[in-house]
């Protein structure tokens, strides 16, 4: 049995189909970053209710198949450049104080504008302020130039390289992270970012220490399943269970622990209990 | 510097002495309240001194504090418990053990010798007094604290405290104060105890009790305040050893004493909490969330506490109750809802609002935490009605609504009856809380 810890996936985006098809594959606990939904959102109290979601509602959901759910929180790059947006920052220390909250995420460029690097740097702060590691989403564009300069305010900001998670690497921005010496995260999907072989290529030649796999499957065209078909990609490559483990379980693990707030038990207290049903029905059973 | 966490040996009973202080050391207790006895560091032994530095080195590898505690029950008559003592004819025996565990205390560089008076007439007092002279007169130069123990001849803090004035408040006469006695006995809480003795405190027992009963219990199942407990020793600047006392425990002890510094550690972080937001009342922002993780189980009635703290000192409460609701987790607005029956009166317009808001969500826990006491004085009664039947259709017990069969009216029992008609009418079971209702009523 393959256990999986997708350290990267947004859920909200998802149907209970995959919550069933992602238990199935070994899926057991995971982490919801807060990112863009693909609607640009216009002001804080719409950050405030998907926050809410993420803490509450999704993690119940997961709950009811059998999967622990947690959430980074941040304001993501994009919308750092949205001045009606960026005001969360102002809320966002309440909701990095509560159960769940594993990290501050997705932070870091999208088009590497001043507002973006001030997001950026208060939010790296925050993380410190709040003894969370941090989840740091690398651009599409010009991504080699972003995952440099992305590196570069991590190191001034004092927070220490194994806190800090760098994310949707490949093979061209993959190295300078290693020597940074913070965790790598890659990205598989169906058509964009990494693939499965590319990515096993990667492991052997990497080797699996700091290194984590996700689906990062979100509202776009992606693959909820992509982690277990990288691990049997890694074994079919020759890679023994072991070190399968260790990039598909153990490290999301020892990465997001250092939040100390980690419980890989599925979280069900607070809703309704799963036999009534009536929760997730939203009315008479 | 702070006081240090130990456990007391005397509930390691059935473990040799060098496992159970491995066990109270792995467990992450600082200190331990060693109390001599037959099995546990003899005063008797013949090899006495060589099993004392024996000790005394084990203690400094694990880290241990110490303080000496003579409680043990037969190591002085094997046929009568506890006897000799102070307030004994043959009070002498129990002077020179008293003694001997002090020359013990000085070899381990133990805070003190821990001792009480025993059970007799108050006659006996100035027997015992002159018992305590002779122990401080004899052997080095070490601290002892008299112990006021339930049923003895002193049972309460103001005649241990009488007795050293009697004696001429000699410096190395101090006290040993278990809380859970103060529960049992004084007339005063605990907290207020720990003030009195202030600076003559030099150790302390920690368990729960319930008043006029002397029986150690775990904690949450007496009557003793925990974090005012804590709050009052760090109040006094006290640093010595605080051990937990739970004498008839030994069976189970591991379990018993994992359990005992969870709850400590709980309540040393709602205390410090506590602080934290009359200092700055904004702290609980971030205190309130984290309650959670650093309370577990008690977490409501930390989160009230700390609300409670937070209006005392709160320039503007009702908005602060309103944005730790606005932006809480459920476990959040569970802890606001409950704390609303103890803070909301100052506001009720605002509290209704809340209590509103989370009778239209679909949480069990949460349209439970809000018919609580609070509902019924301030919540109309048409929204309490149906709160009511949201519970019915939710599966939600009835008995979590305060006050349900005062506040029933023929309105209620009407929407509840018509209730039971649609289910009946869909071939579907009627809730017993609902029939049960409706049974009371005809």
């Amino acid at each position: 049995m393959m256990r999986i810890f997708d350290p990267h996936i947004h859920m909200t985006s998802r149907t209970t189909d995959d919550y069933e098809a992602m238990h199935d594959a070994g899926v057991r606990a995971l982490v919801e970053p807060a990112f863009w939904l693909g609607q640009p959102r216009t002001s804080v109290g719409s950050f405030v209710d998907y926050f809410d979601s993420l803490l509450g509602w999704e993690r119940f959901r997961a709950a009811q198949f059998g999967i622990a759910h947690h959430c980074a929180l941040a304001l993501n790059p994009k919308e750092a450049n949205d001045p009606r947006c960026a005001e969360v920052l102002e809320v966002l220390p309440r909701y990095l104080a509560k159960d769940g909250v594993v990290a501050v995420g997705e932070v870091g460029y999208d088009s590497m504008t001043p507002e973006e690097d001030d997001a950026f740097a208060r939010q790296l702060e925050l993380a410190l302020r709040h003894d969370l590691p941090v989840l740091v989403h690398t651009p599409h564009r010009d991504k080699q130039a972003g995952t440099k300069r992305t590196l570069d305010v991590v190191r001034e900001s004092g927070l220490a390289p194994h806190r800090v998670l760098v994310d949707h690497l490949n093979e061209t921005t993959v190295a300078m992270v290693a020597d940074a010496g913070c965790w790598m995260g890659f990205s598989v999907y169906p058509d964009t970012k990494m693939d499965e072989e590319r990515m096993v290529a990667l492991l052997a030649e990497y080797g699996t220490e700091r290194m984590l796999v996700n689906s990062a499957a979100d509202w776009g065209r992606s693959d909820p399943l992509k982690t277990r078909k990288t691990g049997l990609a890694m074994l079919d490559a020759g890679f023994d269970e072991s070190e399968v483990d260790t990039v598909l379980w153990r490290n999301p693990v020892e990465f997001y622990g250092q939040s100390g707030r980690l419980s890989l038990e599925p979280v069900t207290a607070g809703a309704v209990d799963a036999a009534t049903g009536s929760s997730v029905l939203r009315g008479e059973r | 510097m702070t006081f240090h966490f130990g456990y007391g040996t005397n509930g390691f009973a059935n473990h040799r002495l060098d496992d159970a202080l491995a066990v109270i050391a792995d467990l992450g207790y600082t200190a331990v309240a060693l109390t001599l006895d037959h099995h546990h560091l003899d005063p008797f032994a013949d090899d006495v001194v060589k099993q004392t530095e024996r000790v005394a080195a084990r203690l400094h590898e694990l880290g241990l504090r110490v303080v000496v505690e003579t409680g043990a029950r037969y190591l002085l008559d094997p046929r009568r418990k506890h006897h000799p003592t102070l307030v004994s004819e043959d009070q002498a025996v129990r002077v020179d053990f008293l003694v001997r565990a002090k020359q013990i205390a000085l070899e381990l560089g133990a805070d003190c010798v821990s001792f009480w008076s025993g059970v007799g007439s108050p006659e006996a007092w100035d027997h015992l007094k002159s018992g305590v002279a002779a122990v401080l007169e004899s052997g080095p130069s070490v601290p002892i604290g008299l112990e006021p123990e339930p049923g003895m001849v002193v049972q309460r803090l103001d005649q241990a405290l009488r007795l050293r004035t009697e004696l001429g408040n000699p410096d190395l006469l101090r006290i040993t104060l278990d809380v859970g006695h103060c529960v049992a006995v004084e007339p005063q809480d605990a907290a207020a105890c720990i003030r009195q003795a202030g600076e003559l405190l030099v150790n302390v027992q920690l368990d729960d009790m319930l008043p006029g009963v002397h029986e150690h219990l775990e904690f949450g199942e007496g009557q003793l305040d925990l974090p005012a407990t804590l709050a009052a020793l760090t109040g006094i600047g006290y640093t010595g050893v605080a051990a937990v006392e739970l004498p008839r425990h030994s069976h189970a002890a591991p379990d018993v004493a994992t359990r005992a510094l969870r709850a400590l550690r709980a309540a040393e972080w709602l205390a410090d909490a506590e602080r934290a937001v009359r200092a700055d009342p904004g702290a609980i922002d971030t205190l309130f969330p984290a309650a959670g993780r650093a309370v577990g189980a008690g977490q409501d009635a930390a989160r009230v506490r700390l609300l409670t703290a937070f209006a005392d000192v709160s320039d503007d409460p009702v908005d602060g109750f309103t944005r730790l609701y606005r932006y809480g987790t459920s476990a959040e607005r569970r802890g606001v809802l409950r704390g609303l029956a103890e803070v909301g009166d100052c506001a009720p317009a605002a509290g209704v609002a809340l209590v509103e808001d989370a009778l239209r969500s679909n949480e069990t826990d949460l349209v439970a935490a809000a018919l609580g006491p609070f509902a019924t004085r301030h919540l109309g009664r048409h929204a309490w009605r149906h709160g009511v039947l949201k519970c019915l259709f939710m599966g939600i017990p009835l008995t979590v609504v305060d006050g349900l069969d005062r506040h029933s009216d023929a309105e209620l029992l009407r929407m509840v009856a018509a209730f039971a008609d649609e289910r009946r009418a869909a071939g579907r079971p009627v809730p017993a809380d609902a029939l049960a209702l409706l049974g009371k009523a005809s």
